[in-house]
């Protein structure tokens, strides 16, 4: 007696609306009951999840930070995914292009002028779309699966950001650690926000979500790109390049990440070290699914999963929740959001009983 | 020494003094975060840390509120963290690991009433001190056992990073072995994590199979190569804190660090208002590293000598590092009857003669 999901004729929009409530509603009652298990204030801990990341100047400049990488991503990866070209591999793309931006600052660290940062931003794109080269060669030309490629291009990235930074790029007066020098002045990206860490790169992240719109939404080339991932028989019928997409995703794809990598060490780090990247080339993956792989929902979903990730850094400092248990609280949130957009699209549907369940 | 002096202060004059600064504000416990690069587990850096405030909770109890922040990425992660720690009040952040410096050192530049102590770094300001232990002191030690027990002459070691903490502890295991078996060889894999058990457990592996009989776990946060060695019969030790249990039959030791009196002496200095930033590079002197759990395969009159040792290592009167010492490329690294001082000795990037794995350069 296995149900079955059957796609609903319309989806409701009052439902779509209510999904993510219901979502968070379902993770605060099932988490309620953990944090009342474990001894601590579900008020306080609440407040710092959910609320806290909203409220206040500095703390929401922090979720804006974080917002910026998982946009540009994001938006970048939708772009393939929409056309059935799954780059799994941002967080390698994003780390080449966190190596190229620094080349400049660690070759020309007394290099002073306003041409510095802009000049990063542009080599990391480039190095971040470069990385991206070699999955698409190998799908077009060799049929090599590009998520096994891509992911396993992120693994060779973290191992060359390694290398590098135990050896030619090392800061010398830095006593053997894993680190280049501290870049310049005119090699960090100027700020956008007055008091906070937030920069220009912010504002090149939203730029991006336009585009992505224009061009989805707008041009015949996106139209090719969606008529390819849900048809692809119909698409090479009417004469669309598969591997024009193929090649286009990818390449867009990197090109994002590698500009992301760039902004967050001429940003937030202002040097290259082990840690540049938390994961956001995979939680980018997460993002854009969550905001439907469309540019608008796209700027919602990084912006909550920032906040998301803000909120459960500061249930850790001010509510003395441990760090497990604020990863049970995201990933139940994910989870429980997943489930409801699903029931929102879909209904299920018993063997015997038809139209039993919705 | 300053320190000494703060060790002596009584809990109770330093609580007196704090609700004299504090005046109507006294019953907010002064915030401590803690910041772990790793997990809190029952073994390893992490729990070290934590363990080590266990004498300022005796010593304050309610006057003391600790915040535990586990497992943070270095980077703007850490930064933010950090940052928000002291927003909410907390005085003394513990930032405990490297990587966290360049961000704890600008919160301590920000706010001069907040005490920062660092782990493993070399940035000192007026209310920020990077403490590292004296490791090496505890391998010298280990050095003369292993070359004991050693049947192949081949000793091995599981390494973290390449900095100067971990090539030091690997250079006064060497001096220490060849110091009763001068043909000693070690060979040391780099595996560039702080955290990753399988990787180290690979690299263990590999140093058995090369014919390496004692291996020296150096800096891992897991009992990962404990356990392969107990499985492969081979002796092995390691740093920070006991993991005898995982390796009952082949433990040869731990090189045990106890930062209670260090984070003990700093918060008095903080609430009496004293703390004065300083390179904190503590030892065997300072009941800060002290070697426990040996075996009982160290040949009773070895182990007799190695007691010896750490004596005159805990009065001074021998440094481990006292020439002559040849560098692993032939040269002369300390002259004959010289002692490197703290100050080489923390920026020590090369390896002594003996070490047959060339450092990553």
């Amino acid at each position: 007696m296995i149900p079955r999901l059957i796609r609903r004729d319309r989806a409701s929009l009052r439902m779509a609306v209510l999904a993510p409530l219901l979502a968070l509603a379902a993770a605060i009652l099932v988490n309620l009951v953990l944090f009342l298990a474990m001894g601590k204030d579900p008020a306080a801990v609440f407040y710092a999840l959910l609320l806290e990341p909203f409220l206040g100047w500095s703390s929401f400049s922090e979720v804006l930070l974080k917002t910026g990488p998982l946009l540009l991503i994001a938006q970048g990866l939708a772009i393939g995914f929409r056309a059935k070209v799954f780059n799994i591999g941002a967080e390698g793309q994003f780390i080449l292009g966190a190596i190229f931006a620094s080349a400049i600052p660690v070759y020309f660290p007394q290099a002073t002028g306003g041409w510095i940062w802009p000049a990063m931003l542009v080599m990391g794109a480039l190095g971040g779309a470069l990385w991206a080269v070699v999955p698409a060669f190998w799908r077009v030309r060799l049929n090599a699966n590009e998520i096994l490629v891509t992911l396993m291009m992120s693994l060779i990235a973290a191992q060359v950001l390694n290398y590098l930074l135990l050896g030619p790029w090392k800061d010398p007066q830095g006593f053997n650690f894993p680190q280049s020098v501290m870049f310049q002045y005119d090699a960090m990206i100027p700020i956008l926000l007055p008091g906070t860490r937030v920069n220009l790169s912010l504002l090149l992240a939203l730029l991006s979500a336009v585009l992505a719109w224009a061009y989805m939404q707008r041009s015949f080339g996106g139209y090719q790109f969606l008529v390819g991932g849900l048809a692809p028989k119909a698409a090479a019928y009417a004469g669309f390049s598969e591997s024009r997409a193929i090649w286009l995703s990818l390449l867009i794809g990197g090109f994002a990440a590698g500009l992301a990598g760039a902004a967050e060490v001429a940003g937030p780090i202002g040097q290259l070290q082990r840690g540049i990247s938390t994961g956001y080339g995979y939680a980018a993956i997460i993002v854009a699914y969550l905001g439907g792989l469309h540019p608008i929902g796209i700027v919602a979903s990084s912006l909550l999963m920032a906040a998301l990730y803000i909120g459960g850094d500061n249930a850790m400092v001010s509510a003395d929740l441990p760090v497990a248990a604020v990863r049970v609280f995201q990933g139940s949130l994910l989870v429980f959001y997943l489930a409801a957009i699903t029931f929102v699209r879909f209904r299920l549907v018993w063997p015997i009983r038809k139209g039993g369940a919705a | 020494m300053q320190r000494r002096a703060f060790l002596q202060t009584t809990a109770f004059a330093a609580i007196a003094s704090a609700i004299g600064a504090r005046g109507a504000s006294a019953a907010d416990p002064l915030g401590i975060a803690l910041v772990l690069p790793s997990p809190n587990g029952d073994v390893g850096w992490s729990h070290t840390l934590v363990a080590g405030l266990d004498p300022v909770i005796a010593a304050y109890g309610d006057a003391v509120k600790i915040t535990l922040l586990e497992n943070i990425a270095e980077g703007p992660d850490a930064d933010r963290i950090m940052t928000k720690a002291v927003a909410d009040g907390n005085k003394v952040l513990i930032a405990g690991s490297f990587g966290y410096q360049n961000g704890a050192m600008q919160i301590a530049k920000r706010d001069p009433s907040v005490t920062v102590l660092h782990a493993s770094g070399y940035m000192v300001a007026p209310n920020f001190s990077p403490f590292a232990a004296k490791y090496f002191q505890g391998t010298y030690l280990m050095g003369m056992a292993a070359a004991a027990l050693s049947k192949s002459g081949k000793l091995g070691s599981v390494s973290a990073f390449a900095i100067p903490e971990l090539i030091t502890s690997i250079n006064a295991f060497t001096l220490g072995a060849q110091s009763v078996n001068p043909d000693v060889e070690v060979s040391v894999v780099w595996v560039n994590t702080w955290f990753d058990p399988a990787k180290e457990q690979e690299a263990a592996k590999a140093l058995i199979s090369q014919g390496c009989d004692v291996i020296f776990s150096n800096a891992q946060d897991t009992p990962s190569v404990i356990a392969v060695c107990e499985e492969a019969g081979v002796y092995a030790f390691n740093l920070n804190s006991s993991m005898k249990s995982y390796a009952p039959k082949t433990y040869l030791g731990c090189v045990a660090t106890d930062w209670g009196p260090f984070f003990k002496a700093s918060i008095d200095a903080h609430i009496a208002g004293t703390f004065a930033g300083a390179n904190a590079f503590l030892g065997v002197a300072d009941k800060v590293v002290e070697v426990v759990d040996w075996s009982g395969d160290i040949p009773a009159d070895l182990k007799a000598k190695i007691v010896e040792t750490e004596a005159k290592i805990a009065d001074g009167s021998f440094n481990p590092f006292t020439g002559p010492i040849t560098k692993a490329d032939g040269s002369e690294g300390v002259a004959a009857g010289v002692g490197m001082t703290d100050e080489e000795i923390v920026a020590m990037d090369w390896h002594v003669k003996g070490v047959a794995t060339p450092l990553p350069q």
